[in-house]
């Protein structure tokens, strides 16, 4: 009994995902959520197949190195006049390895005022973060950062 | 012959912490950043208003409060940032969440659980009262009180469980900083972890108590886990907070950890 | 308590005037289940459980609308900003893939 219990301990002390990884899990049971979906997937749905140019007028901040996965703080700010005639349509946020790549799509208006949109996502681990961006002139940017996601702790 | 084997754990265990100084896995400022604006919008936040309108609704609110403690409304802040302590009607050093049963059954009330979730939120609430008062444990107050923190400080040193650790083994000052299962370990004081907690725990996903983190820490480390509200958990509870104490830490509550 | 689900919705600045670009933040209380991870104790799998639709209106007219998946984090926060046209309600409507329906609404009260 004690025997197990250490046992059971060490494992538990070792790496302990803070999210099940999708993967991992489809290998063992094919889960009934249809949300799975590439990266690629995901980029080629929301962008119809046009063409997506990296741009330095989003901010996109995340950290570098995520205390945990079940909770990273995302950050985007897209330059932008927010006018009627020129503003952001739409903030998609992706990550690259996640089993269902896209987190949240926000379609943004010119009350908004500003292309900013901030939230909380889940990584299954260690991967980019992407911000995908509509221009109201169909146009598509993007920007992506890398997330080092440590699994393990104490308790 | 024990303490040779004690020691002999006690070496193994430090031969598996990573002794490096910890550097790839310490925070860099612009993470600090990220984590600090968190802070802003701390989902426990929900849960302290929870408290507060539980406390409002069951047991008439601070008005009552301060009276059950004997203290104005007006000090009522300070005297929650000292915290654990002796309440003389009630005859031990207690918590808040004692502070709040006592309060229950001296209404004629059913005492809600010192381990459950309305409790955690009315503990969060009381204690957010005292925001950016200074921890101020008055630990030569009484004898009571006295006793407790040697208790407290006690159990903080012994070593214990299958590994031979105590609370120290991994938490003193020379330790301090080194990377244990990828987390470099914290200074107790210098985290505030008498003044930060009850804190949402983002691996967890809800409002967690200090006595409940201890309890974790403890399975983590092969020692048998102290109960909520004993003695032992209380006094340890009023060390902790001590070495937060000491380095001028004030009251932020809810806190938000890993 | 007459609220089904617990959320809080924060502007910042909290003092502002009209014209103002403030920030509108919005936390919920929400389990956002992915459906892929098991209950340790009794081996079931926990069902899929997470917010897919939020509006954001002012005075019934909708000024963002997002699409979120079982990715966002439990009790999830989500941030915009608003430019300020006046005295108002801001309302936050919001669905789970359940079909649980729920809103949170906060007055709008610019000085000057």
């Amino acid at each position: 009994m004690k025997r197990r219990n250490f046992i059971k301990s060490i494992c538990a002390a070792t790496a302990v995902a803070a999210v099940a990884s999708p993967s991992a899990l489809l290998a063992k049971e094919a889960p009934k959520g249809g949300n799975l979906l590439s990266y690629d997937a995901a980029v080629a749905a929301i962008t119809g197949g046009k063409a997506v140019t990296d741009s330095d007028k989003i901010k996109l901040t995340v950290p570098e190195i995520a205390e945990n996965g079940a909770v990273v703080p995302v950050k985007i700010n897209v330059e932008s006049p927010m006018t009627e005639a020129d503003h952001v349509k739409a903030i998609h946020v992706l990550s690259t390895k996640n089993g269902n790549a896209r987190c949240a799509d926000v379609m943004l208006t010119p009350m908004n005022a500003k292309g900013y949109f901030a939230t909380r996502v889940k990584l299954g681990g260690t991967q980019d973060v992407v911000a995908l961006v509509e221009l109201s002139d169909g146009s598509f940017l993007r920007a992506s950062k890398p997330v080092k996601v440590t699994i393990g702790g104490c308790g | 012959m024990k303490k040779v084997l004690l020691s002999l754990a006690f070496l193994s265990t430090m031969a598996m912490l990573q002794l490096n100084a910890g550097e790839q896995f310490a925070m860099s400022d612009a993470d600090r950043a990220m984590y600090t604006e968190m802070l802003e919008n701390n989902p426990a936040e929900i849960y302290v208003e929870e408290g507060g309108e539980i406390l409002e609704e069951a047991l008439g609110g601070e008005e009552a409060l301060a009276k059950f403690l004997e203290v104005s409304e007006k000090d009522l802040p300070k005297y929650i940032a000292g915290f654990p302590r002796y309440i003389a009607k009630l005859g031990n050093v207690v918590g808040i969440d004692q502070v709040l049963q006592a309060m229950q059954v001296s209404q004629g009330k059913e005492k809600t659980k010192l381990k459950s979730g309305k409790m955690f939120s009315m503990l969060a609430y009381v204690k957010s009262l005292a925001n950016d008062e200074l921890i101020n444990i008055d630990i030569e107050a009484d004898e009571h009180i006295k006793a407790s923190y040697a208790l407290g400080k006690v159990t903080y040193m012994t070593a214990r469980g299958g590994r031979g650790l105590s609370c120290n083994a991994c938490h003193s000052a020379d330790i301090v900083g080194q990377v244990l299962r990828t987390q470099p370990l914290p200074d107790l004081g210098e985290v505030a972890v008498g003044g930060t907690w009850p804190a949402y725990r983002m691996t967890k996903s809800s409002l967690r108590t200090p006595q409940r983190r201890f309890q974790g820490c403890m399975k983590n480390a092969l020692l048998k886990v102290i109960p909520i509200g004993s003695k032992e958990m209380i006094a340890l509870e009023v060390y902790v907070a001590t070495l937060a104490q000491e380095k001028g830490k004030k009251i932020a509550i809810p806190g938000l950890k890993r | 308590m007459a609220e089904a689900r617990k959320s809080m919705i924060k502007f910042k600045p909290k003092k502002f005037k009209v014209g103002d670009i403030i920030k509108v933040d919005f936390i919920v209380i929400h389990p956002m289940d992915t459906g892929l991870k098991k209950n340790k104790k009794t081996g079931e799998v926990i069902p899929a459980k997470f917010i897919d639709n939020i509006t954001f209106s002012l005075d019934g007219k909708a000024f963002t609308t997002m699409k979120v998946w079982e990715t966002v984090s439990t009790n999830p926060y989500f941030s915009v900003n608003m430019k300020v046209p006046g005295k108002g309600k801001i309302t936050v409507d919001y669905t789970d893939n359940t079909g649980e329906k729920n809103s949170k609404s906060k007055k709008l009260k610019p000085k000057g």
